[in-house]
This record gives C-alpha cells, structure tokens and sequence, in this order.
C-alpha cells in the first residue's frame, strides 16, 4: 500500500500548497509514490489516518488549536509547509501593528468576524518530525524533504547560510551596495533568489542552527546599522535571537 | 601507489612567441569552438563571469581579479560520480568521458592554483573523475592587474612561465601569444594556422605585479611561524569575527574539500551520487556519528584553514596552497584578510631570525579618514577607518603619519568598543598637526599602534568614578567616559569635572551639553576667563571640588590635564580621603616610537609608552619628574 499523505491549511495565504500544485509533471511522479488523502486546496476533506501530514500556516485561534492536534493524532509524521508553519512568519504582524487596528486597515470596517489572536508556530502546539522553510516554499525541497520521508533518511536541511549560495551563483554581495541583507545568519536552500532578484535577504527560512549573531551584529556595525534596526528586520518573519 | 604527471605541468622551455591581433583571437576562437567547448570571462547579467563563450567578440581578456575561479570547470560543485537504479538489482553506471573543453581567461594566480590542485588531487591515488577533467581541458594565460586586495607577488604567483597551453599577453598593438606545450602548439596550428607559421617574436620578460598589499616577509618563513602560533590569541579574535559562511573556502581556487551524497531522482527509481563542495568553516564538516563535533569552534576552524593553506601543504608540496588572488577577504564580510592576519603574526611572534626585514615595526598601515568634524577654531576630530581590529583600552595612543612631515602621538578619544575605528582629535600647532587640518574624509595617513597602558574598565566594575579634565585633557577621558557608559549599569555614580581656560577651547561641546543633561552621569564646568556664554561659574578646576559629593573610599578618580593641573588636584583628592591606588594619572610625554625604546618619553626610569600614559598615583608618586613643573 502506498504511504498517505495529506496537506492542512490553517493561517496563511496557501502559497505554499499553490507552489507543490505548480510542481505539475513533477508532482504527477509524487502520485506514483503516495496517496493523497487530504488537500483542501484540490478535494474534499475525510478524517483518515495518514503516514504524513504536511501542514501549512500558523496557528492563531483556539479553533485552529483544536483541530492541529487532532491532525497530530491521526498522523504519524507531522511536517511544516513554510514560514508560517515554521515561525508564526509574517502573521506575527498581528501581533506588531495591533489586531483590530491591522484588520481594520486590510479589510474595513465589516472585519469583525477576521479577528484572530497571536500567530504561533505548529511546533508550539505539538511536536514536529520535520520542517520544510520559506514564503514560500521551494518546489524541489518539498520533494527532497518527501524522498527522505519515503525512504526513512534525515530530513536535514542545508546548515550554512545563504551566503553560500550567493557565492556559488556569484551574485554580488548586497552589503556591497550598502543594503543590509540577513543572509549571513540565514538557512540557505532557496538558490538565493531574492538576491538573484535584486532584493535582499529577509530571513524568510528562519535561522541557521548556529548563528553567529555577535559576529553578525558587528558586521551590521562596520555599515552604520544598530542592533535595533536589525531586530526590525529579524521581525519579518519572527526570527528569534538573543538580544544581548 | 600511482601516482600522475600533470598534463600540463611541464615548464615551457620551448616555448615561442606569435603576435595575433584581437580580430584573429576572435577568430581563433571561433575556430576552437568547433571543436571544444570554449569558456571564458564576459559580462553577463551586469557582472562578470566564467562561462561558456557564444559570441567571441564578447569574450573578455582583460578582466578584474575579483572574477570567480576557474575552479568550477576542473572541481565542479556538483559532480556526478555515478548513476544508480534501484528496483530488484542495483545497477550502477558510470559517468561519461569529461567534455573537451578551453578556458581562456586564466590569470597566473589561478593557473598556479591548478598546479595546487594537481598536487593534491594526482597525489596518491589519482582522482580520476578531476583528471579526465584536466585532461580534457586546455588551459590559455592572459595577464592582470592585482587590486588592493591581490598578494600575489607576494606569494610568487604574480607570473608563471609554465602550467599552461597558451598565454595572451597584452602587447602595444594587439597581443603576443606564447606557447606552453605542444598540446597548446597543436592548437595554434589548427585552429590559427596562419600564426602559427608567422615568425617568432621576442619573449617579454615576466612581469613583477604592483600589489599594494604584501607579506611583510619572505614567503618560505610562513611555515616555521605557523609552527609557533598554534595557540595564539589572535585565533580566538578571529574566531569571534567569522560568519561561519565559508565565503572563503568557497571562492578559493585551491580548496577543494568536499561531501558525497546521493539524490535521488523525482520518481525515486533511481539516483545520482554526487560530489559537492564541502567547507572547513560549516557545522557538520567535522561531525561523526553520534553526533560530536571535531572542531567546533570557529576560531579553531580559522586556524586549521590557516595552517593547512600555509604550512601542511607547504610542508607536502613545498608550495604554499595560497595564491594570493584575495578572493576570500575580497567578499569576507568581517574582512579577515590572511595578509593581516600573517604580518600581525609575523610582527608580534615571529623569533627574531624570521624576522628579516629591518624597519619593520616602524612602517605604518595606512588608514582612511572617514571624518572630520570641527570642535573648537583650533580643534578637528578624525575617524579612521582600521583595515583590521584593534584592541585597546582608554588611554592609549596611536602614531599618526604624513611622509614627509613625520610621525605624532594622538591619544586615543574614541571608545574601545569599536575596534574598527579610532578617533583622534588634533589641535593645528605644527606643521604636521597643520597639514592633517587640510585632510578631508577620503585621505589617508599612516597609523602605527595602539601602544602603551590604559585604564582597565574592567577593574572599576561597581565603584563610583569621578573623571577631572582639564584643556585637551578631556580627550584621554572621552574615551574612557564612553567606554564606561557603553556598559553603565556596571558602575556607580560618574561625575565628569572639566576645566578650560575659555569657553572657545571647550571640546566635545555638544556631548557635553548631552551628558549635562542626561542621567547618567554628572557633569561640571569651570571657565577660568570671565564672562562666558553658558553661564558657568568663573575659576580653575578646583572651584568644582568645593560641593563634590564623593564617597572616597568607594571612588576611583582619573585625572588627566595640563601638567600643572596635578600640583593642584591630587593632594585635594588625597586629603578628600581617595585611595592612592584608585587615583589614575595620565602623563602623556612625547612617545615618539611607542616600543619603548627611542627614550623620549622617560620620566626618571620609567619609560611611559610601555607603562603608561595611565599610572595610579602610587607607581609615580616617587618620581621626581612626574609633576613637575
């Protein structure tokens, strides 16, 4: 029997389910692999146990609560699907910029029923078996990630940062041009392709596990930034340093 | 054992040398690319690359060093080694013939780093996967210019006349090619047959580069000083530098450590096992089983690159694995530069017979100013961008230098936090105080230093501090005032005196007014001509003690000024009841070589630029000189 997988949503803009969509032909191999029990994004919904359950938003209502945990139960392998699942991702702006005020602002004044509370990430709910990073994610890591799943390997994740994908495409060096970039404390795996696009890194893929955060803040230094500016940045996505 | 020679490795003794033009180049190349794959630097995207040539009007010949190694073509990043199937009998399938291949673009730094390559990777058994690659690939010279980044000369590797086919040099009209070996004569007279039948040119002589950026020292002295700075500090200051990123590693046409992996195809039928670049600066590099870690540290990790660049391979191959192209401090973001690192080394632990070149410790290091800023009529304050990190304490000095005006002391004024900066504040009295007034940001002077003995913070942590200052006194102070308020909650009350002969000599004017009015430290005026603007009481610095509020045996005091100043001050504070050994005095003399030698600067015995500027009151108070008149 072939293993079953379903994909959940809960807080976020789904783009990371549209991203696997895209996938297409490729995707088409993955359904020679595995039964796709569950995508709402495609089909309807049924409460089966399920090998592997990719799970994609951040969870910010009781609600939403409620349900990630009877996923939990009924899945035995718990995957997060992007920044949001990861880290809470740009959701976290809820938090910043004050609920009401934000939804007031995106949606107007017939908003009360969008209310939501704190954004968290998945694994503040319950434990996870894997994560796969970015807003969104990459199509290719997804399958990698799934390959690893299929065949019981590690899901590892690149450990360096995303300078090193900088270097391998030669793109120049965004703080070459003045503009503070977080890749130095970033997880790579993403072929640099805010870089490649002209923007720089915001830190969409989380943290590497060890970053050098003194030895970043003492480069930020060396460009005339404050440790404050950097924290505005880390707070994109929810990154969480130590704030010395 | 087997071991191989490098197809190319054989030095040119035959070599002859054609002048072409760069119409007969392009066509040439066209010519080649019939039958090879042809790559080379061009601009793409806004940039330059190595890469594969479509148009050879667009090939580049002379190109920056900044450009990425041709590495890539001999040690991709990804390699398949092989293919595998799975389903019922594995089966594997070996990787096709390399593709034949021309780089035309390689400079004599990177042409060297291929003979490093050789070295390490025909070494032993042959890595068979790079040599159907070095096989298959012809390798074509042309020449460059370093950039303030480039050591290459002093590494030797600033020219070659051997290790390639072909060489392009750049000559007064159009080029002269010269031949490196018979593959690359075989070349020319396929694909040019014409030049190849034109009569032979003059050699040029090869060619020392202009790097402004060299060893301090021979080259072959590297690997005995490695030898004895296993456990230097200066490891450790790295370490706490380094990103981690592997940039280095990455962009260096030498290393070539890497990992094997297999990836498996979409419908996980099958797969490839790969060989990619791998670093000896990423976690994991030195992980086993179990999880535990070799070299986890950073610095540790700096050193090994260090040593295994400069001193294993040395000692293998008898040629530093370095090339000196300065790719890896060109985009280090923490500007580890090994040519900083290598003459700070060299300067501060080489025994003395390393230590070849006379005059050494009295050449400066030439720094950027990258502000200036009006204090008084009289006054200028400079930032100096450092081309590596300092590590000083309130109260040092630096050298500046204007060849040709000579060399001056300036105490340090900014804080020691920042060990990429210095900031000195310069009255114009003579000539070179004067010349240094005409500076603007984007100049450059000397800077030997820091030297001699500052205060250390450290030992104030919870004790009150009470700072008197008196004219360009409050230099020495700023420095330690910013250095104690970066870390404020470590000390108790700070009061500031400062005492100036006129409002018009007031220094630091606006920070002044800001500390004044902030809550972190008390601050006191005193003018001793009448009648100034910010309304401060008339007198000399002693006015300010008569309602100090002091906790003597609690309160270290530092006191620096004009020389009269002392006479005055120190037996107030000692009859206020402070500690001799909490009293600080900074007796700045004229320290005109810092290294405790040229005597200048000696009170009684006691030669100020080692144990100085900064005394506690009791290590001088038997100096008759101390404070004098």
């Amino acid at each position: 029997m072939k293993p079953r997988i379903g994909f959940f949503d809960f807080t976020g803009c789904e783009g990371c389910q549209l991203t696997i969509l895209n996938l297409a032909e490729k995707l088409l191999d993955v359904l020679d692999l595995v039964e796709v029990v569950e995508f709402r994004e495609v089909q309807g919904h049924c409460n089966e146990d399920l090998d592997i359950a990719f799970v994609e938003g951040s969870i910010c209502r009781p609600d939403e609560e409620k349900r990630l945990r009877m996923i939990r139960t009924r899945s035995k392998k718990l995957i997060t699907l992007g920044a949001c699942a990861d880290l809470a991702g740009i959701n976290i702006a809820h938090e910043e910029a004050g609920g009401v005020e934000l939804a007031m602002a995106v949606y107007g004044s017939d908003s009360k029923h969008l209310q939501g509370g704190q954004a968290r990430p998945v694994s503040a709910i319950v434990p996870i078996d894997g994560r796969i990073p970015g807003c969104p994610v990459d199509g290719q890591e997804f399958l990698s990630i799934l390959h690893a799943l299929l065949l019981d390997r590690p899901t590892n994740l690149p450990a360096f940062s995303l300078c090193v994908e900088c270097k391998l495409a030669e793109l120049p060096c965004t703080f070459e041009q003045g503009i503070v970039c977080l890749g130095p404390v970033v997880r790579a795996g993403c072929n640099a392709l805010c870089i490649e696009g002209g923007d720089r890194c915001r830190g969409c893929r989380g943290l590497v596990d060890n970053p050098r955060e003194s030895s970043y803040h003492r480069v930020l230094e060396t460009f005339n930034r404050s440790v404050d500016d950097i924290l505005e940045e880390y707070r994109t996505y929810n990154l969480r340093i130590d704030e010395e | 054992m087997r071991t191989t020679q490098a197809p190319t490795s054989a030095a040119a003794e035959s070599s002859t040398w054609r002048a072409l033009s760069r119409v007969e180049i392009d066509l040439f190349v066209r010519s080649m690319m019939t039958a090879y794959e042809v790559v080379g630097v061009q601009k793409k995207h806004g940039r330059m690359t190595m890469d594969k040539v479509e148009d050879p009007s667009e090939l580049l010949l002379e190109f920056p060093p900044q450009v990425h190694s041709p590495k890539k073509f001999l040690f991709p990043n990804w390699q398949k080694l092989f293919r595998f199937s799975l389903g019922g009998k594995v089966h594997l399938e070996a990787d096709k013939a390399a593709v034949p291949r021309v780089i035309f673009g390689m400079h004599p730094c990177d042409l060297h780093a291929v003979q490093v390559l050789d070295d390490c990777l025909f070494e032993g058994e042959a890595d068979s996967v790079y040599r159907s690659k070095r096989e298959a690939t012809l390798l074509i010279g042309v020449d460059c210019l370093p950039d303030e980044h480039c050591f290459c000369s002093s590494v030797g590797t600033d020219r070659t006349d051997s290790g390639f086919d072909l060489f392009f040099h750049r000559a007064d009209e159009g080029y002269l090619v010269q031949s490196g070996s018979e593959r690359g004569e075989a070349l020319l007279r396929r694909h040019a047959p014409q030049i190849a039948k034109r009569d032979e040119e003059a050699p040029l002589p090869l060619q020392v580069k202009p790097c402004e950026h060299q060893l301090d020292f021979a080259v072959d002295a590297l690997a005995p000083l490695l030898g004895d700075v296993y456990d230097h500090h200066l490891w450790k200051e790295i370490g706490e530098r380094c990103l981690g990123c592997g940039a280095c590693t990455l962009l260096c046409p030498t290393c070539y450590c890497f990992n094997v992996e297999d990836r498996m195809d979409d419908d996980l039928a099958g797969g490839e096992r790969v060989r990619t670049w791998d670093s000896c600066q990423f976690d994991h590099f030195t992980r086993v089983a179990g999880g535990r870690d070799f070299r986890s540290d950073q610095a540790d990790r700096q050193r090994h690159r260090f040593f295994r660049k400069y001193k294993y391979l040395w000692e293998k191959h008898e040629r530093t694995a370095c090339v000196g192209c300065g790719r890896c401090s060109r985009e280090c973001l923490a500007n580890i530069a090994p040519v900083n690192v290598l003459n700070r080394l060299f300067v501060e632990e080489a025994s003395p017979e390393l230590k070849a070149l006379p005059a050494n410790e009295y050449q400066p290091d030439m720094v950027e100013i990258i502000a200036v800023e009006d204090l008084t009529n009289q006054d200028k304050l400079f930032r100096l961008r450092l081309n590596t990190p300092i590590y000083f304490t309130p109260g040092m000095f630096v050298a500046i230098s204007i060849f040709g005006l000579g060399e001056a002391p300036f105490t340090i004024a900014s804080s020691s936090d920042d060990d990429m900066h210095v900031e000195i504040v310069v009255r114009a009295k003579g000539a070179l105080t004067r010349a240094l007034h005409r500076l603007q940001p984007g100049d450059s002077v000397g800077l030997r230093g820091p030297f001699g003995h500052g205060f250390q913070v450290e030992d104030f942590t919870g004790r009150d501090l009470l700072l008197v200052a008196g004219g360009l006194g409050l230099v020495t102070l700023r420095s330690l005032l910013l250095s104690l308020l970066a870390d404020r909650q470590s000390f108790g009350t700070i009061q500031l005196l400062y005492g100036v002969r006129n409002i018009d000599h007031m220094l630091f004017q606006k920070e002044l007014l800001e500390w004044h009015g902030s809550n972190q430290l008390d601050c006191r005026f005193a003018i001793k001509e009448p009648g100034n603007s910010w309304g401060v009481p008339t007198g000399d610095i002693t006015h300010l003690f008569r309602n100090l509020d002091l906790q003597p045996q609690l309160t270290s005091v530092a006191v620096s000024g004009p020389a009269g100043m002392y006479r005055f001050v120190n037996p107030l504070l000692l009859r206020m009841g402070v500690d001799e050994e909490a009293l600080f005095l900074n007796l700045e003399r004229h320290m005109k070589c810092g290294l405790g030698k040229c005597g200048k600067c000696r009170i009684n015995d006691v030669c100020v630029c080692e144990t100085g500027p900064i005394f506690p009151y009791s290590k001088v108070k038997h100096l008759k000189e101390a404070i004098e008149r």
